[in-house]
């Protein structure tokens, strides 16, 4: 009789246990979970903010060069084609949907540079007061992108690895419906590694 | 003593390679307003800079002038540097970086999370075309001085939720007064020192008190990068600002 106590107390104690440990873990993941989609949504943010300048800029350049009509309506389409794909952070885990985007926002990346190097033929609207602000608003986006896309893989990366051990990923299975999440991939132009110069 | 600072460096250069390796940045010391790694300023003129600084009350502005930006673009340095210092309080994310690197000769803005709005990118790039032409002539105190007015300037257009005090740009005035009466104290006592010997051994006792002046004002030096009276508030950064090249 005294031995099945001891034996039964045991193992109450030892599902307590468990069970606090997989409170913790959840409650773990969960947050991390939070901190990927606030990182998202930040991400999201900077480049509906280069969608919002671009207009703008379109209506500038054209006073100035209205012949570059080809470069400005690539533009105005691959910005078209941009905001049509929209990720909102419950989809994260879909790689198809994050690679559809990377690949809309990269094509409206280049279609603007190339307006900003068509741009430079034109002396007058380079010392357009307005085109001037509306270029420095567009380097300050783009570094804001990058600053959010790497906060954001950041983010994915430290998910990731933490929601891929064990026993994490059996009490995760178990309790919840959280799955890897996607990452971008690393632009060409950022795999290159910087000139370090003496 | 000389081992022991000898065995010190070792493991400061093998702590800094090892993260240098992993491609990670080194960041100066912040020991006040302003962060003269360069050493590009005099004395006075940093003095000058710090009252500039102080009189701006609507965000926790820092001047950066690192040696070197490490192989990194300086929108890079830029953020992380900001990020790492926690300038700015923590609620409001209202700090801000004016960085010029000398060896890479790029200048930038850095705007903390909360000021974006008031410091806006198209103001960012204005204030860092009207101080370039300083920088080309090699005039970093005026460029400073022109750029610390106009972020001032700018920072007044806006209300603003007004910096902590207890964070805020809190260089000791109490130090100098302090270290005059030191003088004063180290005055007496030496002169007391040089009388106490008789007539033909003073000028060894002078040589004496010198030497012991030029230690303690080396160990003064050495202890200066510890002064942890200024501190960031830990705001944060996410890219705003402007750049430029001189």
């Amino acid at each position: 009789m005294k031995k099945g106590w001891i034996i039964l107390s045991i193992i109450v104690a030892l599902v307590i246990l468990c069970g606090i440990g997989v409170i913790k873990t959840l409650n773990g993941m969960i947050g991390m979970d939070e901190g990927v989609k606030a990182s998202w949504s930040q991400v999201l943010n900077q480049y509906q903010r280069r969608s919002d300048l671009i207009p703008n800029l379109v209506q500038t350049v054209k006073g100035y060069a209205s012949h570059e009509q080809e470069t400005l309506s690539a533009v105005i389409e691959a910005r078209a084609n941009a905001t049509k794909t929209v990720v909102s952070p419950e989809m994260l885990s879909n790689v198809a949907a994050i690679q559809a985007f990377q690949k809309n926002q990269s094509a409206l990346s280049s279609a603007l540079s190339r307006l900003m190097a068509v741009s430079e033929r034109y002396p007058d609207l380079k010392a357009n007061q307005n085109f001037l602000d509306l270029q420095s608003q567009l380097e300050g986006t783009e570094n804001r992108i990058a600053v959010a896309r790497k906060d954001y893989i950041d983010s994915v990366k430290a998910f990731n690895t933490r929601i891929r051990k064990i026993p994490t990923i059996w009490i995760v299975r178990l309790f919840s419906d959280m799955e890897p999440k996607a990452s971008f991939d690393i632009e060409p132009e950022a795999q290159v590694a910087p000139t370090v110069s003496f | 003593m000389k081992k022991y600072v000898l065995f010190l460096a070792q493991v400061f250069f093998i702590f800094a390679y090892t993260l240098s390796v992993r491609g990670e940045l080194i960041f100066p010391k912040l020991t006040g307003p302003i962060v003269d790694e360069a050493g590009l300023l005099s004395p006075e003129m940093e003095e000058e800079l710090q009252q500039k600084i102080q009189s701006i009350k609507q965000a926790q502005v820092v001047v950066a002038l690192p040696k070197s930006l490490q192989g990194q673009e300086i929108e890079e340095y830029g953020y992380q540097l900001g990020r790492s210092w926690g300038i700015g309080q923590k609620e409001t994310d209202n700090g801000l970086l004016l960085i010029i690197a000398p060896t890479e000769r790029r200048v930038r803005i850095e705007v903390g999370y909360g000021l974006e709005g008031v410091m806006t990118d198209a103001r960012s790039a204005q204030i860092i075309r009207r101080l370039t032409p300083f920088l080309k002539e090699g005039n970093y105190n005026q460029a400073l001085l022109s750029g610390l007015t106009d972020i001032e300037t700018t920072l007044k257009g806006s209300d603003l939720p007004a910096i902590n005090p207890a964070t805020a740009l809190k260089t000791g005035s109490a130090t100098d007064s302090t270290g005059i009466f030191a003088l004063i104290i180290f005055g007496i006592i030496g002169f007391l020192y040089i009388m106490s010997h008789p007539k033909g051994y003073r000028a060894q006792a002078v040589l004496d008190l010198v030497l012991l002046l030029l230690s303690i004002i080396g160990r003064g030096r050495g202890g200066k990068g510890g002064d942890d009276h200024f501190q960031g508030g830990g705001g944060s950064f996410g890219g705003g600002g402007a750049s430029g090249r001189f």
